[in-house]
């Protein structure tokens, strides 16, 4: 006490302990998260913002019979319904004007896990994270999800997502059955040999076949993986990735490629997680790490030019320190998200995913340099990170993003919000889309619309027969959404 | 006149801090992202402030106290904060060095006026002051907190600027 009471009296020490205690709040300030979804005053938006729109209500979805109710209303009255879970589709997918939204975040019970079909039955609503909670204390992970855990499951079969499994196909494919709130009020249970083909519409049919229930998915071992990391050069990425699907031993993989300006798609890392013949039932599920650090990293990216440089050099340099460590299949599927966050007023960064079949890629990234600059520093348009990920050709949905083999591009773009800015903005996002069409390719739809009906019909020669199928399945247009209106209707 | 100042100046900036507490408060609140970072935010001006006020007071020559410096330093960080035109996102690592800064010279200001023989007259006085100008200002409509906390940091850099002007001419006496 004597100590402490004379350590208290000398000014070094209480500036050791201001020194200190300001490190501590820096180390913990929290990132600011962007403000978006159904409760934005009395517009609601998805997670860019962009596409503000008014809505007559929202509806916390609680129980089935509700559902049912309100959609059987909806026949009757005219009323357009849109179906919304976590948000993440940044084209206007979860809402329409005057319609009703139902808010599936609230329907997200795990029903039933059997560990012995190493299946689990979950409602809608639930998030890959609640899914994750539920199956890692039966030592079971998820076949394919996405690469982070943030979105619903309702959510992500809609949109018919993808990520860094390379041995399951498509997220599609892992639905054993479903229950589904049909357009005309019915619920019924699709298996996948129902003669009416719902999975086939409602899979990456963005909310427009009706409300998801409840899905029963198939499951795998939460096996244990060494992760190795290594560098390559662009124009070496197609065989290797070929090298990698037949001959290594590799569950899942993804891929960066440079966008600095001294190594402007050139460079690329790749991070393979490699069998190893164990399995995990004792390791936790990791909590977001060193998010602080990422984004101090992703920001000083951000500002382009010498500074990309350096981003780019230290993400090299973390991936490859990851090289030989392992981890658990769950653990791999559960990323860190929050470190992306960008708030900065008069600007927004959105994503957009480009896919082209693997023995383009080449020729594609090559051409790719005459759409972007390589130094996009005094530019609105910025470029800030290009992941690629495998798709294996996928034809179980009517809007199928993989034709063939594809590589998917994933694109963080950073733009002003000015009419000019956005008007640049989509025309270099239309002649990249271009580019990609030329080369085989296709762009992905969750995300905002910068594309023509044109490049959507050219990328999705199976619109007609969804146009088609969605009146005879939905007559009477009950559900409705922004996307819809703006490419097909 | 100068003797004035050096009696004056220490009760502007002592009720003008305790007058824009509550405009500081509301522009803290709205730039802390949750209540807990308002409250780190806090406890670092407090440890600053423990710290200014030891500087003080084991300093040597206290005859030299440079009070026109610290003045002028709470007025600068004011009218920073002023300055500070959109929240983005990096503003909690500004505000945080900000609140240190604000904590020390707050600290060092205070362990000198408590060492002047007007303090406790002082103290009545900024009591009685506060309190009516509070009343006052309840009935001016908030335009902006930062409208407020930038006049006070113009009116304490015209403080040091008097402070300085001053400084040399006269000796202020101690308390004995």
């Amino acid at each position: 006490m004597q100590i402490m009471t004379e350590l208290l009296k000398k000014p070094w020490f209480l500036g050791s302990l201001v020194v200190i205690f300001v490190a501590v709040v820096l180390w913990n300030i929290p990132i600011e998260k962007r403000k978006y979804g159904l409760s934005q005053g009395s517009l609601v938006t998805d997670y860019t913002g962009l596409l503000p729109q008014h809505v007559e209500r929202v509806v916390k979805a609680e129980n089935r019979d509700d559902m049912q109710r309100i959609v059987k209303e909806a026949n009757r009255n005219g009323q357009k319904i849109s179906v919304a879970g976590l948000q993440h589709s940044q084209g206007g997918h979860t809402y329409y004007k005057d319609g009703v939204v139902l808010d599936m975040r609230t329907f997200n019970k795990v029903l039933e896990i059997d560990e012995r079909k190493k299946t689990i039955r979950v409602e809608a609503g639930a998030s890959w994270e609640d899914v994750q909670e539920a199956i890692q204390p039966h030592g079971l992970a998820l076949k394919v999800t996405q690469s982070q855990s943030i979105f619903t499951i309702g959510g992500s079969l809609s949109v018919n997502a993808h990520g860094r499994d390379i041995r399951f196909g498509s997220m599609a494919e892992t639905v054993k059955e479903m229950t589904l709130l049909t357009p005309s009020g019915e619920i019924k249970n699709i298996t996948r040999d129902d003669p009416d083909e719902w999975m086939k519409y409602v899979f990456g049919g963005y909310g427009l076949f009706g409300v998801i229930l409840d899905v029963t998915l198939e499951l795998t071992e939460n096996d244990v993986y060494t992760i190795h990391t290594g560098n390559l050069k662009t124009d070496q990425y197609e065989s290797y990735i070929n090298e990698l699907l037949n001959h290594r031993n590799t569950a899942m993989h993804y891929a960066r490629v440079s966008v600095a300006p001294s190594t402007f798609l050139d460079d690329m890392v790749v991070v393979n997680y490699d069998y190893t013949e164990k399995q995990d039932h004792k390791t936790v599920l990791k909590k977001e790490q060193g998010v602080q650090l990422s984004k101090l990293a992703l920001d000083v990216g951000r500002q382009g030019g010498d500074l990309e440089d350096l981003f780019w050099g230290t993400q090299k340099r973390y991936i490859g320190s990851l090289d030989g460590k392992e981890i658990t299949r769950n653990n791999v599927m559960r990323s860190e998200s929050t470190f992306m966050e960008y708030t900065k007023p008069g600007r927004i960064e959105v994503l957009q995913e480009f896919f082209v079949p693997v023995h383009a890629y080449k020729d594609y990234i090559n051409d790719l340099k005459q759409v972007i600059p390589a130094n996009d520093r005094n530019d609105d348009f910025k470029v800030h990170n290009i992941t690629v990920r495998y798709a294996a050709k996928e034809d179980f949905t009517t809007l199928n993003y993989a034709k063939e083999d594809m590589l998917g591009l994933v694109v963080l773009i950073q733009h002003g919000l000015k009419e000019e800015e956005i008007a640049n903005a989509t025309s270099l996002i239309q002649s990249w889309t271009n580019l990609t069409l030329e080369h085989g390719g296709t762009y992905y739809l969750p995300y905002y619309r910068y594309q023509t009906k044109e490049q959507f019909r050219s990328s999705y020669p199976g619109w007609e027969e969804f146009e088609e199928e969605k009146l005879r399945k939905d007559p009477n247009n009950v559900f409705q959404n922004m996307f819809y209106e703006y490419y097909v209707k | 006149m100068s003797h004035k100042s050096a009696r004056y100046l220490p009760l502007v900036v002592t009720v003008g801090q305790v007058v824009i507490f509550p405009y500081y408060i509301i522009w803290l609140k709205q730039v802390s992202l949750t209540f807990t970072l308002f409250a780190w935010f806090f406890a670092s001006f407090s440890f600053a402030a423990a710290w200014g006020y030891r500087i003080y007071q084991t300093k040597k020559n206290k005859d030299h106290s440079y009070l026109f410096i610290i003045y002028a330093g709470m007025g600068s960080v004011y009218i920073l904060i002023g300055c500070i035109k959109n929240s983005y996102e990096f503003l909690p690592y500004v505000v945080l060095p900000l609140q240190v800064v604000l904590g020390v010279l707050q600290g060092y200001f205070r362990a000198w006026h408590s060492d002047q023989d007007t303090y406790h007259l002082h103290a009545v006085h900024h009591y009685l002051i506060v309190g009516f100008m509070m009343i006052g200002f309840s009935f001016l409509k908030i335009i902006s907190p930062v409208v407020f906390i930038t006049i006070f940091g113009l009116l304490l850099l015209i403080c040091g600027f008097w402070e300085f002007i001053r400084r040399g001419k006269l000796n202020v006496p101690k308390k004995v």
